[in-house]
Order: structure tokens, then sequence, then C-alpha cells
């Protein structure tokens, strides 16, 4: 499978945080969701990538192209969303029409208009008059309006309502669908990357702790619950983490099925991402 | 490069109304006063350009230009142009006006006068430029400011000390001999200090993290 984004060893050094050896590839056609807690470090990745950041080692690859030396013609193709409000918000979207026309060779004024309509968005008034969720859909329909190969999208869904972010979903799945683009795509809201996603890369303090195929993690992992007993009798190997719950012992399992056939255990639950976050961050091992 | 200039032209649009009223002011202190205020006009579009850099550092475009297609460059390019273009803009406009006004007080035009002037103020806007440009992209616009406001002072400050009691007339004398080329070394000047902080502000730029 082509490789559209490919993050070789990526690390950053600051004063109380460091990107460790970060690496990861995202085929084309798949969308990859960034998930961890906050100052995790998926937001450097991002800016590393876009180059938004220097003074790092490692290296990114983008469309097969080193992406520094070729990067006029890997920006041409790359649609941005970044975690914090960028627009001036004393210009106006005509004015961000009027502006990127000659900033993307692919600008596509009748798409970005169009996409203003779906989303309500009155393209003559000044940014600041827009509220946080309508700028962030500002911010979207600026990213999709020059028909770019590859998304990279830092907490895009934030501050939208639900119908909002599923429209904003749904537009990324159908693009996916039609134009064979990418997605790198971080982002809290990992109801939404369970939905969209089909790798995810979970960074927690700097370092990459799995990175897999969204069916692979929400089919395969699974939450044991199990008496004082029966979690005694497991062995370390066999389980990520655990945490003691009021009456209970709740065990996050790599293979579910597997862990079912050596335990009796009787109920091993599926998994939701929010739950393999809080395993894999606040859940102990024996 | 073209749509970053056009997106800073954008943002001062609302400076326009601002503008007009300083022609206004100027044209009608010209014709009924004696005060020579051309200067102004130009000074203030560089400090409405300088307003742009808030906006963008507050709003983080900074960070967001990068993620355009030679992005880094491109940003200082276009905040040098934009402004240069503004200067000529508004000094254009001025001078209009100053042959406009001499005309209508004394029926003839002081060409040599009003193109002094013009030399003038557009030495001290592209000076104003070239100093504080590089110190905004280094520091930001809210240190820059501090750092701006020692640098002039420092140097009203020199300047007057020089004035009081240093005896620089040995240094006119013997640069006397430039005295026809005065306009050529001049605008050589101008243009030589505007490349030179274009190209730190540039170089700055390129190492920057956001």
């Amino acid at each position: 499978m082509e490789t559209v984004l490919e993050v070789k060893d990526l690390c950053k050094k600051y004063d109380h945080f460091a990107l460790d050896h970060i690496s990861f590839q995202l085929p084309k056609g798949m969308i990859m969701g960034l998930i961890g807690e906050n100052g995790a470090g998926k937001t450097t990745t991002i800016k590393a990538i876009l180059d938004i950041i220097q003074s790092y080692q490692g290296e990114v690859k983008i469309f097969g192209l080193h992406h520094q030396k070729e990067e006029q013609q890997i920006k041409e193709k790359i649609g941005v969303v970044l975690d914090e409000m960028f627009f001036p918000e004393i210009l106006t979207p005509n004015d961000i029409d009027f502006s990127m026309k000659d900033i993307y060779k692919n600008w596509d004024t009748k798409l970005f208009y169009d996409y203003l309509k779906t989303f309500s968005i009155l393209p003559n008034k000044p940014i600041k008059t827009l509220s946080k969720g309508m700028r962030k859909k500002l911010e979207i329909v600026t990213a999709l309006a020059h028909h770019p190969q590859l998304f990279i999208l830092d907490e895009p869904t934030s501050g939208l309502d639900p119908v909002a972010r599923a429209e904003v979903l749904e537009i990324f799945q159908n693009l996916l669908d039609k134009e064979e683009c990418s997605i790198l795509l971080s982002s809290h809201m990992t109801t939404d990357l369970e939905q969209i996603a089909d790798y995810i890369t979970f960074i927690h303090q700097g370092k990459i702790l799995l990175s897999k195929t969204t069916t692979e993690l929400l089919d395969q992992y699974g939450i044991a619950k199990c008496t004082k007993e029966e979690f005694q009798n497991i062995q370390p190997t066999d389980y990520l983490q655990y945490k003691k719950t009021k009456y209970a012992y709740e065990v996050l399992v790599e293979n579910k099925k597997a862990f079912k056939e050596k335990y009796a255990i009787a109920v091993v639950d599926k998994m939701t991402l929010d739950e393999l976050m809080l395993f894999m961050i606040k859940g102990e091992k024996k | 490069m073209i749509g970053l200039i056009k997106k800073d032209l954008a943002m001062i649009k609302s400076n326009w109304k601002l503008v007009g009223m300083l022609l206004v002011i100027y044209t009608v202190m010209g014709i009924f006063g004696e005060i020579d205020i051309s200067f102004l006009l130009p000074f203030i579009s560089v400090m409405i350009m300088i307003s742009t850099f808030s906006y963008d550092s507050y709003n983080h475009w900074d960070a967001y230009v990068v993620s355009f297609p030679h992005g880094r460059e491109n940003s200082v390019r276009a905040k040098y142009i934009a402004t240069i273009l503004l200067i000529l803009g508004t000094s254009f406009l001025t001078t209009l006006l100053s042959f406009m006004i001499s005309y209508i007080h004394t029926g003839m035009i002081p060409y040599e006068q009003i193109f002094y002037s013009l030399l003038g103020t557009l030495f001290g806007t592209l000076f104003v430029l070239s100093l504080m440009y590089p110190i905004i992209y280094k520091f930001g616009i809210e240190k820059a400011r501090i750092g701006i406001f020692i640098i002039v002072f420092g140097i009203v400050a020199l300047g007057s000390f020089m004035a009081q009691y240093l005896d620089l007339s040995f240094l006119a004398k013997s640069l006397s001999f430039l005295e026809n080329y005065f306009v050529l070394i001049f605008i050589s000047i101008m243009i030589l200090m505007s490349y030179v902080s274009y190209k730190i502000s540039e170089r700055i730029m390129r190492k920057k993290e956001f």
C-alpha cells in the first residue's frame, strides 16, 4: 500500500518535555487518529511534520518527498487545521477567499462558497463576530477548498456541537470515498475516531504507546472484570494494565478471545478508546 | 506571496477611512495654514501596517502561515512589500496634494522643495520599517514596542548629545565633495537599509518556532 506520510524517529527536546522517537506511517486513502492526553505530544508531532517547530531529529516524508527540501510541492497538497484559531479576526470569509486564491494553485472559490453555504457561514461577516464553532468550521472549509490530498488536522472538531461534528466527519468521509485523500487527525473526541479512523496512534509523554488499526483495537482488546482471586491467578504477561474498583478488578487485555479461553472469566467487555486511554495512563501493572 | 500581500491589505481596509480623513485634514491645513504635515500620512501608514503584526500574533497566524507553500519566506516578503506599497501610495497622494496646495497658495509649484520633502519622508518611514520589522520578528510585537522606544530614545539622546558637545563641522566639510551625489546616496542608503532589514527578518523567520 502506498504511504502518504512517513514519520521516522522524530525526536524533539524541550526543558520539561521530549518527543521520543515517534514513528508511524499513514497509508494512502486512510485516516489515522492521534490520541493522548493534553501535553502528550500530539500537537508537537503535527507541528514538526508541518515544520512549524524546528531543531528536531528524525525524518518526515510526505508523498515520498522530504518535507523540507520539497516543501512547496508538498504544501500545495496539504490541508491544515491547527488546534488554535488562526485567522486574524478582522478578516471576513470573503477576505480569506481573496487571499487564498493567490496562495494555493488549486484554490477553488466555488467550492469554498459552497461549503460556506453548507455550514451557514456568512461570507461578509468579520471573523470576530463568529462563534468559536463557526470559526472552526471556517478553518475546515478553508482546508478543504484547495483539493488537498492530505489533511493534517489538530483537534478540528473541538468546539463544534454534535450536529456540526457529524457534518464535518461526513464531509471528510465522503472525500475519502471520492478522492482518495488521507487524513492525520488529532482529537480528544475518541468516539469520532472510533467512527472514522482506520488507524489509531496513541501518544503518551512523548512516546508512542501503540499504533494499530482501529478494528484490531476495538475488536481484539477488551476489559475483563474479575474478582480479587481471579485477578491474582492472571499472569502479568496476559494483560496490559489493571484498575482496582470498589468491588472488583478491571483488566485491560490485548486479545480478549485468547484471554477468555485461557481464564474462566465470564465477562470480557468490548473496550472504547476512552477506556483504553484511561487504562494505559491511569492503570497499574503487577 | 501576492495572496499574503492581499491578506495584509485586507486587514487594514478598516483604516482607509482614517487615511481619507487625514488627507482631508492635510489639504485643509495646507490651504488655510502654514504647517506642512505631508510626512504624517506615510508614517501613519507604517504604524497601521505594524498593527497587523498584533493581529497576526494574537490570532496565531504565523504558525498557520508556515503550512503554506514557502510560507515563512513569503510572509516576510509580503509584509515588507505591502508596507512599502503603502508608503509609496500615501507618499504619492500627499505629493500630489502638495503640488495642488502650493499652486493654490503661490500660483507655482516648488518641485525641488516638494521632492526633498518626499525624499525625507521616504527615508524616515523606511528607517522606521527597517529598524522595527527585524525586532518585531525576533521578539514579537509586544516586546518590540519597548525595544523600539529604547532605541528611538537612545538615538535622539545620542543625537542631542553630539549636536551639543561635539563639533562635527569637519565632517560636513570633508564630505562636501559628495554634495552632487546627495540624492543618489540617499536613495542608495534607503534601498540598502530596507534590503538588509528584510534579509535579517527573513533569516529570523526561517529559524523561528511557533
